[in-house]
């Protein structure tokens, strides 16, 4: 005969009287067999006694050590259709063109996309949203991970890393790397090493950063070739790690002005080379909003 | 954010989405499914630190490896729960490696009562999870048949519901999670 159905071994596995021709079969074959004993495993998985506590979210923080860590390396799998940087999604109807996901920008029009990206999330230092689903984040423990870090403690960076996540989530749909072209000049002005800052959705130079020896330490100089606009913020200037980890704040950048911020060879050196200049609000969080105008990295 | 009717046909958009290289369809998977994959990894590890360490591998392999995602095995979540073991798996033989290191030591010995070395508990983890994701009535049916252990006569009546939907849902139910752990068993041999 032919194999039993799947309801028939379904009942066989819950112990449900099945006709005697079918659990003859299922008996003498191996595939049925099997079928019905993953059943039975499935059964004993799912009614087995689970001391189960509750889901555990990970630290926010994680979600930006994925996005960074996708971000820091090529991606070219072979088979993986075309890269989300060049040419939108095959099922995210009309082509969404770099001006229309642009992120730092206030102004960006509503409405242009109907899933709305994280880029610019209402509370941008939450946790990622858990939606449809009922976990509940859990607050992160007094004895979080410490990762050893030197211009701010771990727990900062942590924080400011989540939103962090947000930000890359928003960029690298248009970028997919960190944007920009580095310059090695060493030069009489004892500047170290420099590089163009550039919007993250266009690529559009608008300003550059050098290191500049100054003493016995270095500053980090930053000059924009026309005022950003803070809104109703102001702006921050960030030393990101290539290990897209963890970062530090320099400092914050006057509007319209170029800025110096003393930093030290020893951030340099432990990779802290991406400079960044974001847009924050007055709102008590000391993280990076996500909402980043210019990035550059600094050559090694 | 935006509803669906159907969770399994989201799942779906959502892998071929991953498959085509969006990162938005990894975000929305991380948003998902990572209480998943860090409950699993803590549970196996003990330590915050090794079960974030391994949700962070877990979402970067998932994007480098997503061609080997498949949609019509229905929801990611299975697929990545069969990358949480490869990863749990991997930092437990790290840390056997590391056997002498006092430290580490230690903190398997601290951590022992929360950690459990029973190979099966992503398995259940997912299948906890499914049944949660699982609309009603059927999510309710399965929790009275296989947790609460009542009959099929009983959920009938409790639930006001014929006896044959009663039993439609609990082998429609039973074959999907038997599905989903056939899924976790394809990745998790690879």
């Amino acid at each position: 005969m032919s194999h039993p159905t799947d309801d028939d071994l379904v009942d066989l596995a819950l112990g449900e009287k099945v006709e005697a021709d079918r659990s003859a079969h299922v008996e003498q074959c191996a595939v049925c067999s099997a079928s019905v004993e993953q059943l039975r495993r499935t059964l004993r998985l799912a009614s087995g006694p689970l001391a189960h506590a509750g889901w555990q979210a990970p630290d926010d923080a994680v979600w930006a050590r994925v996005a960074a860590q996708i971000d820091a390396e090529p991606d070219t799998p072979a088979d993986a259709g075309p890269a989300p940087a060049t040419v939108a999604g095959p099922d995210t109807g009309p082509a969404t063109t770099p001006a229309e996901t642009s992120q730092p920008r206030d102004e960006r029009p509503s409405g242009t996309d109907a899933d709305d990206r994280p880029g610019r999330p209402a509370n941008p230092t939450g946790p990622p949203a858990t939606a449809g689903t009922a976990y509940a984040p859990e607050p992160v423990p007094a004895d979080a991970t410490v990762r050893p870090i030197t211009a701010a403690s771990a727990r900062a960076t942590r924080r400011r890393a989540a939103a962090w996540g947000a930000a890359l989530v928003a960029a690298s749909l248009v970028v997919g790397l960190l944007a920009g072209r580095a310059i090695w000049a060493p030069d009489d002005s004892g500047r170290v090493s420099q590089v163009a800052l550039e919007t993250l959705d266009t690529r559009q130079r608008e300003g550059e950063a050098s290191v500049v020896r100054a003493g016995d330490g270095l500053d980090l100089s930053v000059v924009t070739d026309r005022p950003l606009d803070a809104g109703d913020g102001y702006l921050e200037v960030w030393l990101i790690n290539t290990d897209g980890k963890r970062m530090v704040s320099v400092g914050v950048l006057r509007p319209g002005e170029s800025d110096t911020f003393p930093i030290s060879q020893d951030l340099i050196d432990q990779g802290y080379v991406v400079v960044d200049v974001s847009k924050e609000q007055f709102d008590d969080k000391p993280a990076h909003s996500g909402d980043s105008l210019l990035r550059g990295q600094l050559p090694a | 954010m935006h509803v669906h009717e159907d969770p399994d046909v989201e799942s779906a958009e959502l892998a071929v989405r991953l498959i085509g290289g969006d990162r938005e369809a990894l975000a929305e998977m991380y948003r998902r499914w990572s209480p998943l994959v860090h409950t699993i990894a803590l549970r196996a590890l003990g330590t915050r630190e090794d079960a974030e360490d391994v949700v962070q591998q877990v979402f970067v392999a998932a994007w480098r490896g997503r061609a080997t995602l498949r949609p019509d095995r229905g929801s990611p979540a299975a697929w990545l729960v069969g990358i949480t073991k490869h990863r749990v798996a991997d930092v437990r033989t790290q840390r056997y490696r590391t056997h002498r290191n006092l430290q580490a030591l230690a903190s398997e010995v601290v951590t022992e009562p929360t950690t459990t070395h029973d190979s099966d508990w992503a398995e259940r983890l997912l299948l906890v999870h499914e049944l949660e994701r699982m609309g009603d009535p059927r999510a309710t049916v399965l929790r009275m048949a296989f947790i609460e252990d009542r009959t099929h006569d009983d959920i009938a009546r409790t639930l006001e519901m014929p006896l044959g939907t009663v039993k439609s849902h609990v082998r429609r139910g039973l074959l999907e999670l038997r599905d989903r752990l056939k899924e976790v068993e394809r990745v998790a041999s690879d």
